[in-house]
């Protein structure tokens, strides 16, 4: 039954499978990678009562789906017939590739049906030649690829058109239900301009090293190739380099030099930008004097402009031609666009006027970017927009609690945000990160748990305010309250020790004098200003003795793997941030990261490190030093990762 | 500031020839040419002397003091050569300008009224530098050099003796100072024959909503089009260019021969002259479509760039100039024209070109053609077109 030389590739280090049975989620591949390549899942989210609502399906997938990528078949989560259930996951893929694409006939296409145990989490996989055979057949070898974006990015490229598009519909006043197919009608108008011959495609790099060497270049209409029948797109042949326009291949916009593996990412990614252009030159058999004509309005009519603004995304491989790059991915990815808009705006076309902005996002654990229409009219923490979010995060296997979806967290493809990786804060220049790249703790056989994103280093001094000796649990919260806004869960602008000040004073922790004093202050009153704030609560865990503390590592590991936040450390003595442990269960050995606000000096990441005002501590140093004093007290503030999206 | 200006000899002679055989005591005239920011350069390819004024007086003649009964010449000598040096010039500025305004509609793209000429002796000259001033500021006005448009004009003079060229600067901006006009370094060359020929065909398709509100209840046709082609110019100055199949990216200096094509790409669907609103009511919409055929010329030394934007200046020139000519056409002789409809208000008969109609109360479809180019050659083979 099986075919000997058939594999299933997987370009993820492990797919995301639910554990609810009859659960389905599409596999995810492209036309440009060998046939059964898995790049990842998305969830089912629509389903009828026996089989998934593929029309609702589709118009999602349609919108967050790069083109470039495809639906390549489907995995059910069940017990039952393996076989029987490969069936009906081949079915629902077949039929959801039909609606995707508009086409009927897909005999010929392989589809994989996969199975997973929900136990186990075992999953067998199974390939369809064609739609006619309802044989199956047992794929047995399947290889797991640890580093997907290598896969992905090496040859991989993406093309991003920005396409502003202004309609104006006329409709009858005391008929406005005509608007819907006048409105449809100047939609299938821009649909049939887009192929029209006098249209003009300008690919240029959009990165700044190759925007300075390469040429943009100009593919005219007429050259382009629509022919939707046609066979899948196939790269250039490496030897028949074509110095024609129209051959190039995408590559030739891509930096040449890709040697360092980290730089293999959507983000990193080279990007040709295309933009659509009207030659006004062409000749044309039509072309006449000026002339004037003026049409009166028979009825009252009334105008209406509808503007759309189109941001397409499509994944390539380099060795792409551009001209069919053109017509087979950005084309169709406008067209796509364009209706899925038009369907949201139809409805209420006369009364909203939604703002819809495409954003792309590339969100962990999924090596290729998705493209998400928001509604800008209504802000972010609207409960429309939340649900929105929720069921993009459903679809994706993306946690409930991380807001990795949100605006803030897309693809900056702007030529200013791509080459600048400082801090996005207007005017800051505080560090970011600063115990990236630290010498190790030392700790033999230790399992590291660190903190979950990027936090900014405040410490004394800074700003010119001079708090030595007072604030440094101020900076310690200082630093908490960035990793939130730096994680996009709050917009809130990190309080000044005043501004801390005046919150206790607000909720009648402390009375008016404390405002502009040099009080100190402890975890329990962080813990108060983060939910005054931030609306963030927190568990404090007390120890009577530093000697204590090492009891607490397992629960601090466990806190940085699930929460992922900070933690403040005060209590009888100064305040520190904690950004990690290095715990190793067996031998009871463990250290901890501090950052300490303590620090006077310049933001200078070498004095910084080299001062020891960030790094690894261990609870009794080689000179036999307890970092955490046995005499003393500690509170340890643990903020909790809100949950939402 | 342009700082050095080059003459085509082969046109100026003709000119020095003509003006020293003429029997005219003083002659002015408009200076064709370009004049270039980048390179702070000026060309000048021709001159033109201003025609005599519908009631057939001469545009520019020197008075003499009124004290003038002295024997000194005044029958013996009517060119006056050796005048009084307290004589001045006395210019028809209104009609210089007129002039400009006519001439400059026939211009190509890198082709303008550039400023004044003056054949005058040296003393009437420094007599009348406040009326030469003023005319040479009448003829911006009246043929205003659409894009980045410099802050000055030529202000040539030839004096009869010594026979001598000299060329002057003169300032727009500021009020006419002694500092207003300011030398600069003139000498003949040869520019003519090293023109680059820009040829471009443009099509355009503008849909104008005629809006409902009072603001736009009394524009007649021409104001809409006025209207659209200046809200459009912003579009059209943002346009992308290839020349002979290239898109313009650096700014490269022009260096094959023979006649070079440009292509303008414009953005799709973005149109930019639709006032974005959310509903209004219209009361009809005006299309405005055809094609403009464009040249430009460009100097050795300038970039291809330049060509782009003399290009893009002579399409709305073009289309400006044609709604200038229906308008005084529509002027000089309302009720005798053919583009004439009859619109019927209030039960009277009222006859008016269509250029003229209120669209606001017209209620009938109506057509209006523009006039056409046509163009005719001018100097070494260039050409030039007439409306």
């Amino acid at each position: 039954m099986e075919k000997n030389n058939r594999s299933i590739r997987i370009e993820c280090p492990k797919l995301l499978i639910t554990r609810n049975e009859s659960d389905l989620q599409w596999l995810i591949g492209s036309p440009f990678f060998p046939p059964l390549t898995i790049i990842s899942t998305f969830r089912c989210i629509h389903s009828g009562s026996s089989s998934p609502d593929f029309l609702k399906e589709s118009e999602e997938i349609r919108t967050l789906l790069l083109k470039g990528l495809d639906v390549i078949g489907a995995l059910i989560v069940g017990k039952s017939d393996p076989q029987k259930t490969a069936v009906t996951a081949v079915e629902a893929a077949r039929n959801l590739r039909k609606v995707l694409s508009g086409k009927t006939n897909l005999e010929n296409e392989e589809i994989i049906g996969a199975v997973a145990d929900p136990d186990t989490g075992d999953i067998r996989f199974f390939v369809s030649e064609n739609e006619r055979s309802a044989n199956l057949d047992l794929v047995n070898s399947v290889s797991y690829d640890a580093n997907p974006e290598k896969f992905l990015w090496e040859s991989g490229c993406l093309l991003l058109c920005q396409l502003p598009v202004k309609l104006p519909v006329c409709f009858p006043v005391n008929k406005p239900s005509d608007v819907e197919g006048i409105f449809s009608r100047a939609i299938e108008a821009v649909i049939a301009k887009l192929k029209d011959p006098n249209v003009v495609y300008m690919v240029e790099a959009s990165n700044k090293a190759s925007l300075d060497v390469v040429q943009p270049v100009i593919l005219r209409g007429a050259d382009l190739d629509f022919d939707t029948t046609a066979p899948n797109i196939e790269p250039l042949d490496e030897a028949a380099h074509s110095s024609e326009q129209k051959l190039l291949p995408c590559g030739h916009f891509c930096l040449k030099s890709k040697s360092t593996p980290h730089l293999f990412s959507a983000k990193n990614a080279d990007i040709l930008q295309v933009s659509v252009l009207l030659n006004r030159s062409e000749k044309s058999p039509k072309r006449s004097a000026p002339a004037v004509e003026y049409f009166p309005a028979m009825e009252e009519t009334r105008l209406l402009i509808v503007d759309f603004k189109l941001e397409v995304l499509c994944y390539a491989v380099q060795g792409i031609p551009l001209m069919h790059a053109i017509s087979k991915l950005i084309i169709p990815g406008l067209i796509d666009q364009l209706i899925s808009m038009k369907q949201t705006t139809l409805p209420n076309l006369l009364t909203q006027h939604p703002e819809l902005h495409p954003y792309h996002f590339c969100p962990p654990g999924i090596a290729h970017p998705v493209t998400v229409i928001y509604e800008l009219s209504y802000g972010e923490t609207e409960m429309k927009q939340v649900d929105a979010r929720r069921s993009l995060h459903m679809r994706l296997g993306l946690p409930f609690d991380r807001p990795l979806l949100r605006i803030a967290n897309s693809l900056d493809f702007s030529i200013k945000g791509r080459s600048s990786t400082s801090s996005t804060r207007k005017g800051s220049s505080l560090l970011k990160d600063v115990h990236v790249g630290i010498p190790s703790s030392g700790v033999s056989g230790g399992i590291v748990s660190l903190v979950q994103g990027s936090y900014e280093y405040y410490h004394y001094l800074q700003d010119g305010f001079d708090d030595s000796g007072w604030g440094c649990a101020y900076r310690s919260l200082q630093t908490i309250i960035s990793w939130f806004r730096l994680q996009h869960y709050s917009s809130v602008d990190v309080p000044s020790h005043r501004e801390i000040q005046q919150s206790l004073v607000d909720i009648g922790d402390k009375d008016p004098a404390f405002i502009g004093s040099r009080e100190w202050i402890g975890a329990i009153e962080l813990s108060f200003v983060l939910d005054k704030l931030l609306g963030v609560s927190c568990k404090v865990i007390n120890v009577r003795s530093g000697s204590e503390l090492p009891e607490k590592c397992r629960e601090l590991a466990f806190h940085f793997e699930t929460q992922g936040t900070p933690i403040m450390i005060g209590g009888g003595v100064l305040a520190y941030t904690l950004l990690g442990v290095d715990y190793n269960e067996a031998t009871g050995e463990c250290a901890y990261l501090i950052l300490d606000p303590h620090y006077t000096g310049s933001d200078d990441v070498k004095k910084i490190v080299n001062g020891g005002w960030c790094g690894w501590k261990k609870s009794v140093d080689s000179k036999g030093k307890s970092f955490f004093l046995q005499d003393k007290f500690y509170n340890l503030l643990l903020p909790q990762r809100p949950n939402m999206v | 500031m342009v700082k050095a200006v080059v003459g085509e000899e082969s046109q100026l002679q003709l000119v020095e020839d003509r003006l020293s055989q003429s029997s005219a005591p003083a002659q002015v005239g408009l200076v064709i040419g370009k004049l270039s920011s980048g390179l702070d350069r000026g060309f000048v390819y021709d001159l033109v002397p201003t025609p005599q004024n519908d009631v057939g007086q001469s545009a520019c003649s020197v008075l003499e003091p009124a004290k003038d009964n002295r024997k000194k010449g005044s029958n013996s000598k009517p060119k006056s050569q050796s005048s009084d040096s307290s004589s001045s010039l006395v210019i028809d500025k209104e009609w210089v300008a007129e002039h400009a305004r006519q001439v400059s509609r026939m211009m190509v793209g890198g082709i303008n009224v550039v400023g004044i000429y003056v054949w005058a002796s040296e003393a009437t000259f420094k007599n009348s530098t406040m009326v030469l001033c003023q005319t040479v500021k009448g003829v911006a006005e009246a043929a205003s050099l659409l894009e980045d448009d410099l802050d000055e004009r030529l202000l040539i003079h030839i004096c009869y003796s010594p026979r001598r060229w000299t060329c002057r600067n003169c300032t727009l901006s500021s009020n006419i100072t002694s500092s207003s006009l300011r030398p600069c370094d003139f000498k003949m060359g040869r520019v003519l024959t090293s023109l680059q020929t820009f040829k471009c065909f443009y099509n355009f398709d503008l849909s104008l909503p005629i809006y409902q509100e009072k603001a736009s209840k009394s524009e007649t046709l021409v104001d809409v089009l006025r209207n659209g082609i200046s809200n459009y110019v912003k579009e059209l100055r943002g346009a992308k260019a290839m020349i002979d199949g290239n898109l313009v990216v650096n700014d490269e200096i022009c260096t094959t021969n023979g006649l070079h094509e440009i292509e303008l790409l414009l953005p799709f669907m973005k149109d930019m002259y639709i006032e974005a609103c959310s509903q209004k009511d219209v009361v009809g919409i005006v299309n405005f479509t055809g094609s403009v055929c464009s040249f430009s010329f460009l100097n050795s030394k300038e970039s291809i760039s330049q060509a782009v934007a003399d290009i893009k200046d002579d399409i709305i020139r073009s289309l400006l100039s044609r709604l200038d000519i229906i308008c005084d056409e529509a002027d000089e002789d309302a009720g005798t024209n053919d583009d004439v409809i009859k619109e019927t208000r209030n039960d009277s008969l009222s006859e008016k070109p269509v250029s003229q109609l209120v669209l606001h109360s017209l209620r009938k479809n109506c057509n209006l053609s523009l006039p056409r180019r046509v163009f005719v050659p001018w100097l070494a083979g260039f050409k030039r077109p007439l409306c």
